[in-house]
């Protein structure tokens, strides 16, 4: 490895970004950012959604080409012109998305581009799936090689994309929030992963909006806002009021105040349910789920990933059609399978996957917000465009959503932001029922605290919520009460006192055993 | 965004290149209007200028049906058989007056736009497998129904294809009319705004709830129509029903001026004023080139030089 | 009265399914979705998606059907079109049509006998002939043609096998070997393509059955793989056309053509004749304008509206076939000229050009004669009885002009 005695600060460093400047149309998304990637040191990469960590980390891979500034790799500068290029210099990315090829098998995608060939230059299946098995055995990961990558959950499907990155030799590991969907055991088997990296004198950048993961696992930070560089060094002494306050850009106290989440604790709920599912019914993933939310009350789904949380949001709202099972809204029986009954009945989904059933990116803010509201919002058909304004104008101010005016284009939206149009689209509905799946998944600590204090007050006002999050503290803390769930049943519920982080760790671990 | 600070001559560039794709399409009718304005004798004459429109309409009607399927991530390729039907129908029903004619025509479009749309929303296939197989059916229904052509003697329909109010061709008015219509109903209709969501993102567009078959199947009745619509007028033009040859290849017609007008063809945005001038556009190129005579090749490689172009533009825009 | 023609919608649908419009059966079995294609979206949203792709996949051709069904039935149940009731009589059959006679004749030219041909004698009458057409009989020349080749057959009392290949090769030679198959002595064909014939010419060579190619040549050894062509010349049309426009314009001004399909045969030959026939005799008219009309009515119009906007002063036009210029009449009554004013000459000699005549628009067609049947029937017996025939025949087109066109309107078809 070449060393720049020059620059002694960068010794040891393998991949560098000096100066580098990337616009966008109406947005400058990198102004002057140096960065510097070191062999063996596992770097934290962080700041708000719309700080600019995801336009550097494509700079870094090739996918953008810098407008003004220079990389350097392996101490010589290099310009890649397209991802292949990076990822055949060395550097591997983990995308927040997985981006592998859905329908082929997971072995295909672990090979892709590198598949090793008999001596008939035939592409080797039985060598390819055994290296594959032999591969995520060691990642901890137990699935068939064989099945399209489609077929498994995010979380394995995240480890297939980091078992190709450790198997093509990186010298470079990129993860953009490679946790954000994974299971506590499947991070743990990452952590050892990076570890195990960083042993390897691989140089480590990790993406995360964890502040737990980064103190565990990473020795230094660089802290992005706006596009700039506020702050880089060790992690190790910098406390984690600081770094908050260096990414919001706000001041101590005011993070202090806010607390860990946004959310003040009990409701007050009403007695009669609102919303009773009995006995939801769904070949292979749910098996006889009942649960009830009562007005004002927010009710949490726990449970591992794959435990069927998601479908039973979704068959509650007739995203799914269960096969056997009711849904009940304020003593109505409510047709299954159907998303428009649902709808009319007041269930209202916030689906786990954001951008590709939630927002429709290329339609603005105020016609999202006003989409499922049509018909009350129209008059034989026409649109009341100033009866839309008004409802707009109303929830932008309430949920405080940041566009720079509502006809902009939700696709250009930070995450949180786009999360509180979906927010607002619902509101817009008056649903007696709100079904939050994953609501701060991917978004930034402020907005995340935003959606929390939103929910909340939603529960205060008499809305029934069912709350699924795999952030535990957010669970526990959002919660007055919480289902767990377990392979599509429900295996415990912890009401008042018992919801605790330790109550719900024990009840799914209990079960865990229970089980096996 | 809290800065909007838009820096460098690279910022600019990017702005300009889609300034161009988005009003490209009106700066090529401007600079091939002024350039037949300087090059072609007689050019600029009223009765030029009705030429010009009475031979845009058909394929500019056909075009808006057109943007509408392509504006729900599907296409019509059935727009062309559709035409060929209406003017069986026309000659068929003849008899009973222009008026009783006319309707049928459209009713019919509007079933072959409904059998489409229901193969595409309640059958899951895939709009350009489904629309072709009508495309096939359609032109051999027509066939089956007028084998050959025949001559209208209609004074109504004459009319119709010849006449006008102060100077204008019906056929002007009726397009211009059309036009209007279609782009209110993307703009101010809540169909409208549902076709675009839909388009944009089909399983956002469920899990909210929208009526999505019944959008999707009005998309393609519309298309339907206005292809039948278009059929009528092209049989007002000729006086003659002609399931033969007319409609042939006006799918590719539709399709090449909704996509030079800058609607993508990933759906999710529907540009009626730019498919208006994509339909002008490729009107004024082939009228440019048989004024000044040139070899019939020539023709078909210009159309093919705007195809290129306009998907080239799509492929830059689809990138975002 | 309705009740009757809904009946008749039930039967045009029969027909529909069982008569082969090109690709129909082909486009249903491509409505139906290949498995695993349904629901196409992003990873997470397969399951969204289910509810919609579930069952209904047989209800495609169902769906299909009865929509084809359904608009049949409107269009053929109460019918009514401008001119019920009174009809002309379908053309073809009418008029003289005997006035087919080769030009010229069999001196002079390669003829050919069985003797030549290796065949056998046979008498004519009691044999079965063959006879395949190329194109659906969708326009005025194919329906004439094929008609002429009927009537010809019966008023010889002959039994007649007929095919109609619908513009697919393939389907041509299938149809002429099920001819073969089904027993036919002579054959009689309107080839699709001049090409692929090897085939289907060793097999009725071995059986030694004696072949008649109309309208078209096939590219093969005359009096050896077939016996002889039929046909127009096209070359000597577009002279003829040449003539009668010379003789209309008075031999100067500017002229435009509107050609035919690019690259075909017909095209080319037409445009041959008349421009050499214009160099040669009139060097004062000038050819200003080419361009295409593909044959069809509206291109001819579309291409004449904008002829006589960029060229007011244009003398004549000269229309590669009789579609076209009836589109150039179009255009010129659009136009708001009188007739007469532009000089129009087209070739066919369908019964609407030549009432374009009569009614002062068109100044002269040249026919392109589709009566076959007598001089294909003549040339076989004169054969099959041991005679000598030429291996070339052309037959003879006659005009029409303001002299003859309102008397032998009859004879238009």
């Amino acid at each position: 490895m070449s060393q720049d005695h020059t620059t002694p600060v960068r010794t040891g460093a393998v991949l560098v970004a000096d100066e580098v400047t990337k616009a966008f149309p109406g947005a400058l998304a990198l102004d002057r950012v140096s960065f510097a990637a070191r062999a063996g040191e596992v770097h934290a990469l962080i700041g708000e959604n719309g700080a600019g960590k995801s336009t550097l980390i494509k700079v870094l891979t090739g996918v953008y080409a810098p407008d003004a500034g220079t990389l350097t790799y392996g101490g010589e500068p290099v310009r890649f012109g397209t991802p292949l290029d990076a990822q055949h210099a060395g550097i591997s990315t983990i995308y927040q998305e997985v981006n592998l090829v859905p329908l082929l098998s997971v072995a295909r995608n672990l090979f892709l581009g590198r598949e090793p060939r008999t001596r008939l230059g035939l592409i080797d299946f039985r060598r390819m799936h055994r290296e594959t098995d032999a591969a995520l055995r060691e990642l901890g990961v137990r699935v068939d090689v064989t099945r399209p990558l489609r077929s498994l959950g995010v979380g394995a499907q995240q480890m297939v994309a980091l078992a190709r990155a450790v198997a093509v030799d990186a010298r470079v590991v990129i993860m953009d929030e490679p946790t954000s969907s994974l299971e506590p055991r499947e991070v743990r088997t990452l952590f050892g992963v990076i570890r195990m990296l960083r042993e390897r004198g691989i140089a480590v950048v990790y993406v995360s909006h964890r502040l737990d993961e980064l103190y565990e696992v990473c020795d230094a930070v660089t802290v992005l806002r706006d596009g700039r560089v506020v702050h880089t060094g060790p992690l190790a002494g910098l406390d984690r009021l600081r770094l908050v306050s260096l990414m919001l850009g706000r001041d101590m106290g005011e993070v202090r105040s806010e607390g860990a989440t946004k959310f003040s604790g009990d409701h007050d709920p009403g007695t009669q349910p609102v919303l009773s599912a009995e006995e939801l019914s769904l070949r292979h993933t749910l098996h006889g789920v009942s649960v009830r939310v009562r007005p004002g009350e927010v009710v949490g789904l726990g449970g591992l990933l794959g435990s069927g949380r998601s479908e039973t949001a979704k068959a509650i709202a007739g995203a799914l059609a269960p096969d056997s099972g009711r849904v009940v809204v304020a003593g109505a029986p409510v047709r299954t399978g159907s998303t428009p009954a649902a709808i009319r009945a007041g269930i209202s989904l916030l689906p786990e996957d954001r951008k590709a059933e939630g927002i429709v990116p290329g339609l603005s803010v105020r016609e999202n917000i006003a989409l499922a509201a049509l018909p009350a919002l129209s008059r034989f058909g026409l649109v009341d465009e100033a009866r839309i304004d008004a409802v707009v104008d109303t929830f932008v101010r309430r949920l405080r959503i940041k566009a720079s005016s509502p006809r902009q284009r939700v696709g250009e939206l930070s995450g949180g932001n786009q999360q509180k149009v979906l927010l607002a689209r619902w509101l817009a509905m008056q649903p007696k029922v709100l079904l939050l799946d994953e609501p701060t998944r991917g978004i930034d600590v402020g907005a995340k605290a935003e959606v929390q204090g939103l929910v909340d007050e939603l529960a205060a006002d008499g809305l029934g919520v069912l709350l699924i999050s795999s952030d535990m503290e957010e669970l526990v803390e959002g919660s007055d009460r919480v289902v767990v769930l377990k392979d599509g049943a429900v295996v415990a519920e912890l009401t008042g006192a018992d919801v605790t982080e330790d109550a719900l760790l024990h009840a799914i671990a209990a079960t865990g055993e229970a089980a096996a | 965004m809290t800065e909007l600070s838009l820096r460098g001559a690279e910022l600019d560039k990017t702005r300009m290149v889609r300034l161009l794709q988005d009003y490209g399409v009106y700066a090529g009718v401007v600079v091939l209007f002024l350039v037949n304005v300087v090059v072609t004798p007689n050019f600029v004459s009223a009765e030029n200028f009705r030429t010009q429109a009475v031979q845009v309409a058909p394929v500019l009607i056909v075009a808006l049906g057109m943007a509408l399927a392509i504006g729900s991530e599907g296409v019509d390729l059935s727009v062309g058989s559709v035409m060929a039907l209406s003017t069986s129908l026309i000659s068929l029903y003849l008899g009973y007056g222009p008026w009783i004619a006319i309707l049928v025509a459209v009713l019919g479009g509007m079933l072959v736009g409904l059998a489409n749309g229901s193969l595409i929303a309640f059958v899951g296939v895939q709009p350009i497998v489904a629309t072709l197989a009508l495309m096939v059916a359609g032109r051999g229904l027509a066939l089956v129904l007028l084998p050959q052509l025949k001559d209208i003697r209609d004074p109504g329909m004459a009319a119709l294809g010849s006449g006008g109010v102060l100077g204008i061709p019906y056929l002007a008015l009726i397009a211009a009319a059309l036009a209007v219509a279609v782009a209110f109903v993307v703009r101010r209709t809540t169909f409208g705004r549902r076709l675009l969501a839909i388009g944009d993102s089909r399983p956002a567009a469920q899990l909210a709830g929208l009526p999505v078959r019944r959008v999707l199947i009005g998309a393609y009745v519309l298309s339907g129509a206005l292809a039948a619509l278009a059929g009528v007028l092209a049989t007002a033009r000729l006086t003659a029903s002609d399931p033969t040859s007319l409609g042939t290849l006006m799918e590719l017609s539709a399709i090449t001026a909704v996509v030079v007008g800058g609607t993508p063809l990933s759906g999710g945005r529907v540009r009626i004023g730019g498919t208006v001038a994509g339909a002008v556009l490729i009107q004024l190129l082939t009228a440019t080139l048989i004024k000044h005579d040139l070899p019939p090749s020539w023709t078909q490689i210009a159309q093919a030089v705007v195809i290129v172009a306009a998907v080239y533009a799509a492929r830059e825009r689809g990138k975002r | 009265m309705c009740g009757r023609k809904a009946r008749t919608a039930a039967r045009l649908y029969a027909r529909l399914y069982r008569t082969p419009v090109p690709h129909v059966r082909t486009a249903a079995r491509a409505v139906i979705p290949p498995r695993g294609v349904a629901p196409r979206g992003p990873r997470t949203s397969g399951d969204v998606m289910k509810p919609s792709a579930q069952p209904r996949r047989t209800t495609v051709k169902t769906l299909v059907a009865s929509a084809l069904c359904a608009s049949l039935a409107l269009a053929a149940g109460c019918a009514k079109s401008e001119d019920d009731g009174g009809g002309r009589k379908s053309s073809g059959k009418g008029g003289d049509s005997g006035q087919v006679v080769a030009s010229p004749g069999a001196g002079g030219q390669q003829t050919c006998s069985v003797e030549e041909f290796g065949g056998e004698k046979l008498d004519l009458k009691g044999a079965t002939v063959g006879f395949s057409q190329s194109e659906k009989e969708a326009n005025p020349f194919r329906i004439a043609e094929t008609a002429s080749i009927k009537d010809e057959a019966d008023k010889r009392g002959l039994k007649l096998l007929t095919a109609n290949a619908q513009s697919q090769f393939s389907k041509q030679i299938s149809d002429v070997q099920a001819l073969i198959a089904k027993g036919a002595d002579v054959l009689v064909i309107a080839p699709l393509n001049s090409d692929g014939w090897g085939p289907v010419l060793r097999t009725a060579k071995a059986r030694k059955i004696p072949i008649v190619t109309i309208d078209r040549k096939i590219n093969a050894k005359a009096c050896e793989d077939y016996v002889s062509f039929i046909g127009s010349d096209f070359v000597e049309q577009g002279k003829r056309a040449a003539d009668r426009m010379i003789e209309a314009t008075g031999g100067k001004g500017e002229i435009a053509i509107l050609l035919g399909t690019p690259g075909n045969n017909v095209t080319t030959e037409r445009t041959k004749g008349f421009k050499d026939r214009i160099a040669e005799k009139a060097p004062k008219l000038k050819v200003v304008f080419e361009q295409t009309g593909e044959f069809a009515r509206e291109k001819g119009q579309s291409v004449t509206e904008q002829l006589i906007q960029s060229k007011p002063g244009i003398t004549g036009i000269y229309a590669e076939n009789d579609e076209m210029g009836l589109g150039a009449v179009n255009a010129l009554k659009g136009a708001g000229k009188k007739p007469g004013a532009v000089k129009i000459v087209t070739i066919d000699g369908t019964r609407n050009a030549v009432q374009g005549i009569v009614d002062g628009w068109i100044d002269g067609v040249i026919e392109s004669n589709p009566r076959f049947g007598p001089l294909a029937f003549q040339t076989l017996d004169a054969f099959t009885k041991g005679e000598k025939v030429a291996q070339d025949i052309v037959i003879k087109d006659s005009a029409y002009t303001e002299k003859n066109a309102e008397a032998d309107l009859g004879k238009a078809y």
